[in-house]
This record gives C-alpha cells, sequence and structure tokens, in this order.
C-alpha cells in the first residue's frame, strides 16, 4: 500500500447519478481484485477519505476505475471533479479475492453498486473463466455491463422490474443457472439484504461463497478500529476490520 | 526564568534543537501519534519510519481484550469526526507477546495507553506494564468506573487524584495522565492530577458529541453518542492547554485537531511541551512523520531551539 497523488481523466456519468472516473496512478500491477482505494476530497472540511473499490485498471496505461453512485455530500463532491484535478489516494488496500491455481471457474454476482467490484476480479485473473449475474433495480440503474462482457464468458443482466434483461432478482436467476454452469467458488458484492438471501436460497450450495464486506472507515489501513464486522471463527463470534481483515470473507463466516 | 537561548549564546551560538524532554524521558522530537489512531504502529510502518516520530501512544489496552461496540463506530462532521469504538483492544497480555518488543526496536518513545472500569484494574494495569518495554504510561481517565456508578474516573478531580496516586504506587515508569474536557474546570483536574504524583498530563482528550441523521431520526453511532476530534476541536483545546499551563509545574502534552506545524507551534506557545497528533493520521497516511520533517525545517530556519516557545504566549493587555 502507498499514499500516491492520481490525476482525473474522466468522471462520467454512466447511469443514473452513477458515474466512472478513471484515475491515473504511478502503477496499478499490483492490483488484486476486490481490494479498495481510499480518495481524499479536495473539500477539506471533510476529513475522511472516501473508500472506493478498485473496479478496473489498465496495465498499459497505468490508470485505475472507480465507479460511485452520489448518495451523500462526499460522493456528491467526487462527481463535480473535473479532468485534470489531482486526488490524493492510498492503494490498493484489503485483502483481495485469489483466484489462480484454486479455480477454474467462478461465477461473480453483482447486486447493484456492488457489481463494481466484479471487473478488476476478472481482469486480475484470466486463465480463470467468470460467469456474471448482475442484479440492477431498473434500466436507468444498469451500469457496467460492456466492461464485464469483455472479461467474463457469460454475463446475464436482471432487473428487479423487469425494465431491462431479466426480469427479477438475480440471486433467483443465479441460483437456477448454477448446477449446469459447473462453477468451483462464488463471488458476490451487493448490499447486506443480499447476502442474507443468498444464505438462504444457496443453502444447499457446497462450493465456497465469498462476499465483499463494506462499513464507515476511519483510516482505512487498519490501525483505528473503526470499521468492524462481526465474523465468526473456529465457533467465536469476534469483530474484524473489514478494511484490513478484508473486505473479502467467506459468506458462512460472516454473522449477518 | 533564563532563557534556553541566551545560555546557548553564553555557550557559544546557537544551534537549533528540535529535542524535548518529559519527566526524564528524552523524545527526538515533539510530535507524538495519539492513542486510538495508531493502532500499535504496524500499519503506519507502511508508510514511514517510526523513528521519524517523537514518539507513539498506544491504543489503549485494558487487563482483559475487548470487543468495544458494534457499527457503526464512526460519523464524520465539518472538519472533524465522532468516534465510538469502546476501546476493543487485544489485552495487555497479547500486547506483551507479540507487539512490545517490536515497537521497542522502532527508535522511537513508546508511552503505553492503559485503560480500567475500576480503581483495582487501573491497579493491576499499572502493575503489569511494568513488565513492557515502555518508556512510559499514558492513563485513559475517561473510561466509567462501573464500581462507582458509571460516572468517567475524568470527571471529578476527586476521583482524577485518587486514579493517579493509585497507578503511580504501583508503577516504575513516568505517569502521564490523559484529561477530558468533558468537565467543568480542566486546569482543577489538571492540578488534581499533579498532586496524585502524575510526571505529566495530556489534553485534550475527545468532546463528547453526537451526530444525528433527520431522515431515521436517530443518531448515526450504534453507541448514540461518541467523541469529537479533528481539527474543529483545536480552538478548544489551545485554550485548555493554556489554562493547565497555568496552573500546574509538571509537562504537558497537548493534542486536539493538530494538522500541520504551525498548529504545533501553537500548542508549545500555549504550554504544550509536546503534541500528540491523533485525526489526521486518517486524513493523511504520512501526515505525523510530514508534520515532524516540516517543523525540523522551521526551527533549523529559524534556528531556536523548540523548547523556548512553550508557554511563551503574549497575551492581549
Amino acid at each position: 500500500m502507498r499514499d500516491i497523488v492520481c490525476e482525473i481523466l474522466s468522471n462520467k456519468e454512466v447511469g443514473e447519478n452513477i458515474f466512472e472516473m478513471v484515475l491515473l496512478a504511478d502503477r496499478v500491477d499490483d492490483i488484486q481484485g476486490g481490494q479498495f482505494v481510499n480518495i481524499q476530497l479536495p473539500n477539506k472540511e471533510m476529513l475522511l477519505r472516501r473508500p472506493f473499490c478498485l473496479c478496473d485498471f489498465d496495465e498499459v496505461n497505468k490508470t485505475f476505475t472507480i465507479c460511485y453512485a452520489v448518495v451523500g455530500e462526499g460522493t456528491k463532491v467526487l462527481s463535480g471533479l473535473a479532468v485534470g484535478q489531482q486526488l490524493k489516494a492510498t492503494l490498493p488496500l484489503g485483502n483481495g479475492f485469489l483466484l489462480s491455481g484454486k479455480y477454474n471457474k467462478i461465477m461473480l454476482i453483482g447486486g447493484g453498486m456492488g457489481s463494481a467490484v466484479l471487473p478488476a476480479i476478472a481482469r486480475r485473473n484470466k486463465d480463470v473463466e467468470c460467469v456474471c449475474y448482475l442484479g440492477f433495480a431498473n434500466k436507468g440503474k444498469v451500469v457496467l455491463e460492456e466492461k464485464l462482457r469483455e472479461v467474463c464468458s457469460k454475463v446475464v443482466v436482471a432487473t428487479d422490474d423487469g425494465s431491462y434483461g431479466e426480469s427479477g432478482f438475480v440471486t433467483n436467476i443465479a441460483k437456477a443457472d448454477l448446477d449446469s454452469l459447473g462453477v468451483d467458488a462464488i463471488f458476490c458484492c451487493g448490499p447486506e439484504v443480499m447476502y442474507r438471501a443468498i444464505k438462504k436460497t444457496f443453502a444447499d450450495v457446497n462450493i465456497p461463497i465469498f462476499v465483499s464486506l463494506e462499513q464507515r472507515m476511519g483510516c482505512g489501513i487498519g490501525a483505528c478500529l473503526v470499521c468492524n464486522c462481526k465474523i465468526e471463527r473456529e465457533g467465536k463470534q469476534g469483530y474484524y476490520r473489514v478494511c484490513k481483515d478484508g473486505p473479502v470473507f467467506e459468506l458462512k463466516e460472516v454473522v449477518l | 526564568m533564563q532563557r534556553r537561548t541566551s545560555i546557548r549564546v553564553e555557550r557559544g551560538g546557537i544551534v537549533s534543537n528540535l529535542k524535548v524532554n518529559i519527566a526524564g524521558v528524552e523524545f527526538k522530537n515533539p510530535i507524538i501519534t495519539a492513542s486510538g489512531t495508531f493502532g500499535f504502529g504496524r500499519e503506519f510502518n507502511n508508510f514511514y519510519p517510526l523513528s521519524d516520530l517523537g514518539g507513539i501512544c498506544t491504543k489503549g489496552l485494558t487487563l482483559m481484550p475487548r470487543d468495544g461496540n458494534p457499527a457503526p463506530r464512526i460519523a464524520e462532521t465539518k472538519s472533524g469526526i465522532i468516534n465510538s469504538v469502546g476501546l476493543q483492544n487485544p489485552g495487555i497480555e497479547h500486547y506483551l507477546a507479540t507487539d512490545d518488543k517490536w515497537l521497542a526496536e522502532q527508535d522511537t518513545v513508546v508511552i503505553a495507553n492503559i485503560a480500567g472500569a475500576s480503581l483495582d484494574d487501573y491497579i493491576a494495569m499499572g502493575e503489569k506494564i511494568n513488565e513492557s518495554n515502555a518508556q512510559m504510561v499514558e492513563l485513559n481517565i475517561s473510561c466509567p468506573n462501573v464500581k462507582a456508578g458509571g460516572m468517567a474516573f475524568g470527571v471529578l478531580p476527586a476521583s482524577v487524584e485518587q486514579v493517579t496516586r493509585a497507578v503511580k504506587n504501583v508503577c516504575k515508569k513516568p505517569v502521564i495522565t490523559k484529561l477530558s474536557p468533558n468537565v467543568s474546570c480542566i486546569a482543577d483536574n489538571a492540578k488534581a492530577a499533579q498532586n496524585g504524583g502524575a510526571d505529566g498530563i495530556s489534553l485534550i482528550n475527545t468532546l463528547s458529541a453526537m451526530a444525528v441523521n433527520y431522515k431515521t431520526r436517530k443518531p448515526i453511532l450504534f453507541n448514540n453518542n461518541g467523541g469529537l476530534s479533528g481539527a474543529c476541536v483545536k480552538p478548544v483545546a489551545l485554550k485548555m492547554v493554556w489554562d493547565c499551563y497555568n496552573a500546574v509545574d509538571i509537562p504537558i502534552i497537548g493534542l486536539g485537531g493538530i494538522t500541520s506545524y504551525t498548529d504545533v507551534l501553537e500548542f508549545m506557545i500555549c504550554g504544550a511541551r509536546a503534541v500528540q497528533v491523533g485525526t489526521y493520521n486518517f486524513t493523511e497516511p504520512m501526515g505525523a512523520s510530514q508534520i515532524a520533517k516540516d517543523l525540523e525545517n522551521y526551527v533549523k530556519e529559524q534556528d531556536m531551539d523548540i523548547n523556548d516557545l512553550v508557554g511563551s504566549l503574549i497575551l492581549n493587555k
């Protein structure tokens, strides 16, 4: 991990209130899928850096991408930043999702903005076949489909209201296809309600299921113990750090 | 009092100095990282060598491991943050077994921050910490005293004196009592710490605060309230450091919202002999190291002894 100054190369609205920002870094070859970047806003009143998953990267041009929805004051400021603006950023942070040598074919499931974690996972693990299931509330919220088609052998998009792609909850659609796909692990990123649904719907599944957690963060590097999550290991529940022990955990050990 | 610069002039010229001494412990510079913002130093060691710092203050340690509070534990406010971690820590035994030796090898002063839920806890911690390599001990007295109805040890002067004396009786290391700002007169508590035998005081701990979500009508923190820190508290801290400087003779470590070397100068002018950098570590992982470097440049440029600043505030008539 290191603290660098990045330059904004683009910052475009790609869905309803959803933006993709491409930043120029010193290097991106050390980025693993599932890791995140902690970005400092130019507004000095907002002391905390904002953590975003490293959505995608380009090793030739040394750029990385974040994809974010405007949900609060911080993302509002971010969405208004112009090309050429320089931002301080600490990266890459957290434990990524390492696949090579472990799995041959995996299923990626994204729920809403959780889908932003998936492209980097597939791009970093080119020897692993990735099949991807994305769920969004409606057509206006659908993002990253094209990017994921570049790196996955199959991409299925579903919307809750049926306004785009398949109709219904993506967890149910993914579960229906699971047996025919022959995957040996599942990685999912979405809201907590989705993890609860997966715990229930995928209860009879015997392959490992990994999820990425989020929590309000302080330092982002593991020192302040602010971003805690409850994990059960060896029969004992305890608090772990989302930023350093995670953000990727096996679903069966996450206490929801 | 004879000024140090004049002493050095008598010895043949001014030589800039950044070293400070607190209760017999020498710090290479007055920058210390504040408890709870720096873990046990390992994470920040990825960004700069801890030897850049005058000292580090450990995460608050308790006799037994503590889980801390459920999430959310942090809320952002304008130029500040409110936290309610609830003293999550692995316990003193774990610290002694895994972090103590490593920290001692980092060429910086280590201050062990200890906390307890009863006077007996503090006494046991004060004894236990003698086994560590830490050069100093900082008492976190903002914890509620479970045996005395839950009021924090740090609120009433009598209990500040009592807990300080109890630890001083058993602890062989210099003891710094960390004062809470959530009191009616912090100078009285500074005197109480001095009367209890404290070798120094540090202030301010966080200000009691709350952040509210108007949509849900609920506090943002799970624990409802927490402690406010960050740049917004600096003016409060400066005033309190000055008040305490005028009340006691023991050295003061000042903290609260420091984000630059000029903030450090202001705290020292108000009476602090050293400072702690806390919340700024979150904003800038290299921040404390950078402040130490900037301060060194300033002192060289001014060809001054940093100690000459301590308490040099010139009040308006």
